[in-house]
């Protein structure tokens, strides 16, 4: 496929790491907020072929990982329900809840149903005039405008047997919290290119200005996270703090303007619990007004279920990228991807379950550390 | 979860006032929503597309001239390399020479 396999070049790729370590004066601490970054780093082993030159720190990018308790205990109580055909995207699904997860309850009798695209939900919605469906509408910038469309389309096409689960985050105030720790380490930051394809980059410019920190834009093959993590180590070589775009094929800086546009319409900024991490300020989206019809939580009621994060489970940690999965305790041994204590181990975005999947937990193992 | 694949748009259609069309995903065609990208599109663009939705189009000048720079820098540095293992094995012998 054309522009996808070049930036998968060994021999650019090659070139561009000799390029980090001769540039590299010492080992620079980036962070790559998304998680797809985070499984390409750890399965090509970037990280490693880096060591010495840049510490790579993994961020809390992976919308699944992030995804409140309460969140996900309101899911179950709605997909347990007789007359409801749960939705979700196929990541929800073996996110632990406080007593099990969405394939246990449809394992139950539950309809719970994974779509490829939430237009495909309000279709199951039409041609289920008798069923209530509810979608699991969670995600970054990047699903939004999926997702308000839906919502957009329901309304349009008086779709009243649809309604969504919010459970939005956006990633500019999850940078913020993590510079405004005490005790911070990123010294620069791999931005999610597919969120600024959506976005632009004209949040960030305040962001890399007021923190001094530089944000490279960043692509999710080898040859652009490489070429990211270069040009972040030229910046902070030359002392300069800027907002740069590696991702030009895909991203501009005004992002793209009709899905902003209408995810401006369907949904606006609301606080929001994040898994691990709490409360951040105006970090997620939640319907506005004219479509609360289509707020799930408000036409179940179940918008008051409150429980407790599980104590053994560092995600928030992990999520912060103050703790490495391979230092968990119970990383690999009370944790797994089969019996998972939190979602980084079983999303395809989780820190924990890249570094299970690609030869981290054999080397934690020789080390001797489960021994 | 904001996996989004190359794929090129192929066909495309109205459904009910909304954008759609086919777009090829290196042989697996799917139906995608295209009304975010719709005022830009030519059949045969390719589209980054995240579940069913087409997010953006791929500036294919951009992404050739991007890896033509990076390929020319990865040849330069391999020219650059060569010389230098040049350099190095001359030296030792050099040094030895009477």
């Amino acid at each position: 496929m054309r522009y996808l396999s070049e930036y998968r070049d060994p021999d650019v790729a090659e070139a561009l790491i000799r390029r980090i370590r001769n540039r590299s004066s010492r080992p620079w601490v980036i962070m790559e907020v998304c998680g797809g970054q985070t499984h390409t780093i750890v399965k090509q082993g970037i990280d490693a072929l880096l060591e010495d030159a840049v510490e790579m720190i993994h961020g809390p990018g992976c919308p699944v990982c992030v995804t409140p308790l309460e969140q996900i205990e309101k899911a179950l109580a709605l997909a347990a329900m007789p007359d409801v055909i749960f939705t979700s995207f196929g990541d929800m699904l073996r996110v632990p809840g406080s007593s099990c997860d969405l394939q246990a309850v449809r394992a139950r009798g539950g309809q719970v149903r994974v779509v490829y695209s939430p237009l495909d939900a309000v279709d199951l919605a039409r041609q289920n005039p008798d069923k209530e469906v509810v979608f699991f509408a969670v995600g970054f910038e990047t699903t939004a405008p999926a997702n308000a469309m839906a919502v957009w389309r329901a309304k349009q096409l008086g779709v009243g047997n649809f309604s969504v689960l919010v459970s939005h985050v956006t990633v500019p105030p999850a940078i913020t919290a993590i510079l405004d720790a005490p005790d911070n380490r990123v010294e620069a930051f791999l931005a999610a290119g597919h969120v600024c394809t959506i976005m632009g980059w004209t949040e960030y410019e305040p962001i890399a200005e007021r923190y001094r920190v530089p944000i490279i834009v960043t692509g999710f093959e080898p040859v652009d996270i490489l070429e990211g993590i270069h040009l972040a180590v030229v910046q902070l070589e030359e002392g300069r703090h800027e907002v740069e775009n590696q991702y030009a094929r895909s991203v501009r800086r005004e992002g793209t303007v009709p899905a902003r546009d209408l995810v401006a319409r369907v949904f606006q900024l609301v606080d929001r619990s994040w898994r691990g991490v709490g409360m951040i300020p105006r970090s997620g989206l939640g319907l506005r007004e004219e479509f609360a019809d289509f707020d799930a939580e408000v036409r179940f009621q179940v918008g008051n279920i409150t429980v407790d994060e599980p104590k053994e489970c560092r995600a928030g940690e992990v999520l912060r990228g103050q703790l490495k999965p391979v230092d968990c305790p119970a990383f690999g041994t009370r944790c797994t991807p089969e019996n998972p204590l939190g979602a980084p181990m079983v999303s395809t975005e989780g820190a924990c379950a890249a570094y299970y999947h690609y030869r981290r937990y054999q080397s934690a193992q020789l080390a001797g550390k489960t021994s | 979860m904001c996996l989004g694949i190359p794929g090129r748009i192929v066909e495309v259609h109205d459904d009910h006032g909304l954008s759609m069309g086919t777009v090829d995903f290196g042989g697996v065609r799917r139906e995608v929503c295209l009304a975010y990208v719709a005022d830009e599109i030519e059949l045969g663009d390719y589209a980054i597309v995240h579940v069913g939705f087409a997010i953006s189009i791929v500036d294919e000048a951009e992404a050739k001239r991007t890896f033509e720079v990076l390929k020319e820098m990865s040849q330069l540095d391999e020219l650059d390399w060569i010389q230098e293992v040049a350099d190095q094995s001359l030296q030792p012998f050099e040094g030895k020479a009477p």
